[in-house]
């Protein structure tokens, strides 16, 4: 799914990171964890095509052009705009070439799996965090992606959002779509996911998350 | 009564003219008004009104005073402008508002330097405050015609143009439309100032623009009806400043703002969202 080879990524002229080579199978999820400011975000942007790479190859390998979706950080999301929760949400099926009464279907039931049908109503300016971070993961399951890029999903969720998140992560994966997950929450993450991968400006490493801290740079939460 | 609400209309052909071209530019310039505000662009009214005057003075310079050549100078100055500053935020990451402010300045400076070099010949004070009683048959149909454009555009790449404003990043991840989208819509705010410029005034019809837009915000939280709202707002001002300026005999560009200024200050303080003399329903925990 995803090949990189002598990757480097970040700010003009100064990469993050040595050089990452990396191969991602289908299907498979992984987790991305490391320091603030170690390029966790910027290397998703750089798969899903957002900012080019400074130097290296990557190679996304979709079905369909442009399958993959990510869900950025909520800063900058202007929480003002005059609109509806339901308008929102349905902006994920942008893409979808299927007949309306098709599209209505899939958005009453990404309402539904996310819990936020009550709200569907709402002004985005009446809504908490963790509701608008439901609502854009809701929009994110109708983008139909076979490459799903979350940065920091458990943000502004509470626990029961948190498990919700978890469960459709691992059905997303079941669906055999890929996974990349950004997060901080490593005491947790041990028990959600197998494999992660360590960036630091000493060098990354991919392995199962129990072998990584042994790792000298795995002091990061 | 009633009357006096019509009968200067119909009485008069130059106000029937200005009444249909300035209704026909306040309901395309007022919704392109709430998606400068949306997008925190709403400086860049301010800075293409400045961009089309060393555009007009040059075209005035070179041409002399031919009405179709000093709008071209000033569509291709103001248009110029507003892309430079796009592009160069786009390029550098540096915000478009402070890019507008950069660039809003150098056209300024620059239009009245070229203005002094024609040694007067072309009033100042009527390039930007505009006459509405001049609007000629050219002017009103040339007025139609860019409203028409702008509202069918606009209705085009409505679902666009709002992912790229409300979520960039979003729509960039699913479809290449996002710079075409920001080019067409700034477009079409450069286009709707310039032909309204010797109509009512390059910086009158920014208030046009701005104003009732600025005070629909107060009135609803759903976009389609902002957009609504805006441009009807508009159009009454349009309406009741001509009526101001026929019985007062006062200048029409400056009654028409100075209406849309009124309905701003009594959405602010008077507004259901957010007015200051409104307090909010208590909320009912269902």
């Amino acid at each position: 799914m995803i090949r990189c080879h002598a990757l480097q990524w970040g700010p003009a002229g100064r990469p993050l990171t040595p050089p990452l080579s990396l191969e991602l199978a289908a299907g498979s999820l992984t987790g991305i964890i490391g320091h603030n400011g170690c390029g966790k975000s910027s290397l998703l942007k750089v798969l899903a095509g957002l900012q080019p790479p400074l130097s290296g190859r990557l190679e996304v390998r979709c079905q369909r052009p442009g399958g993959s979706a990510l869900l950025p950080q909520q800063q900058g999301f202007d929480r003002q705009f005059p609109l509806r929760l339901r308008e929102l949400v349905a902006s994920g099926l942008w893409r979808s070439q299927q007949p309306r009464a098709t599209r209505q279907r899939q958005l009453e039931q990404a309402l539904a799996q996310w819990q936020i049908s009550a709200l569907a109503e709402q002004p985005l300016a009446e809504l908490s965090g963790g509701q608008l971070q439901r609502a854009l993961l809701a929009r994110l399951e109708l983008c139909d992606a076979e490459l799903l890029l979350l940065d920091e999903p458990e943000a502004a969720l509470d626990a029961d959002g948190q498990t919700l998140l978890w469960q459709r992560v691992h059905a997303w994966q079941a669906q055999g779509r890929t996974v990349l997950v950004v997060s901080h929450g490593l005491s947790h993450l041990s028990t959600r996911l197998d494999n992660a991968l360590l960036l630091s400006a000493h060098g990354c490493v991919y392995a199962p998350l129990n072998q990584l801290r042994s790792q000298p740079h795995y002091q990061v939460a | 009564m009633f009357d006096a609400l019509w009968q200067p209309f119909a009485e008069f052909a130059f106000m029937r003219r200005a009444l249909f071209g300035g209704i026909a530019l306040a309901s395309s310039a007022a919704p392109l008004g709430v998606f400068l505000i949306l997008r925190r662009m709403s400086l860049i009214g301010d800075a293409v009104a400045h961009g089309i005057l060393p555009g007009t003075a040059l075209a005035f310079l070179c041409f002399g005073l031919s009405l179709p050549l000093l709008v071209l100078g000033g569509l291709t100055a103001g248009l110029g402008m507003a892309l430079l500053a796009a592009w160069v935020s786009r390029r550098t990451g540096l915000r478009e508002e402070a890019s507008l402010a950069a660039i809003y300045p150098i056209s300024l400076a620059g239009g009245v330097l070229l203005l002094s070099l024609a040694e007067q010949k072309i009033d100042l004070l009527h390039l930007l405050f505009g006459s509405a009683l001049a609007v000629d048959a050219h002017t009103l149909t040339a007025m139609l015609a860019v409203a028409g454009l702008s509202l069918a555009l606009l209705a085009l790449i409505y679902r666009a143009l709002l992912l790229d404003t409300l979520d960039p990043l979003f729509l960039r991840s699913v479809s290449r439309l996002g710079p075409l989208v920001h080019g067409l819509f700034l477009s079409l705010v450069v286009l709707n100032l310039v032909i309204g410029f010797h109509a009512i005034g390059a910086l009158m019809v920014v208030g046009l623009m701005l104003l009732p837009a600025v005070a629909a915000r107060f009135w609803s939280r759903h976009l389609p009806s902002l957009l609504l709202l805006a441009a009807l707002l508009a159009a009454a001002c349009v309406w009741l400043g001509l009526l101001l300026s026929y019985y007062a005999n006062l200048p029409s560009g400056p009654c028409i703002v100075l209406l849309a200024g009124a309905a701003y200050l009594f959405s602010v303080l008077f507004g259901p969202v957010h007015g200051l003399c409104r307090t909010p329903a208590l909320p009912h925990p269902t």
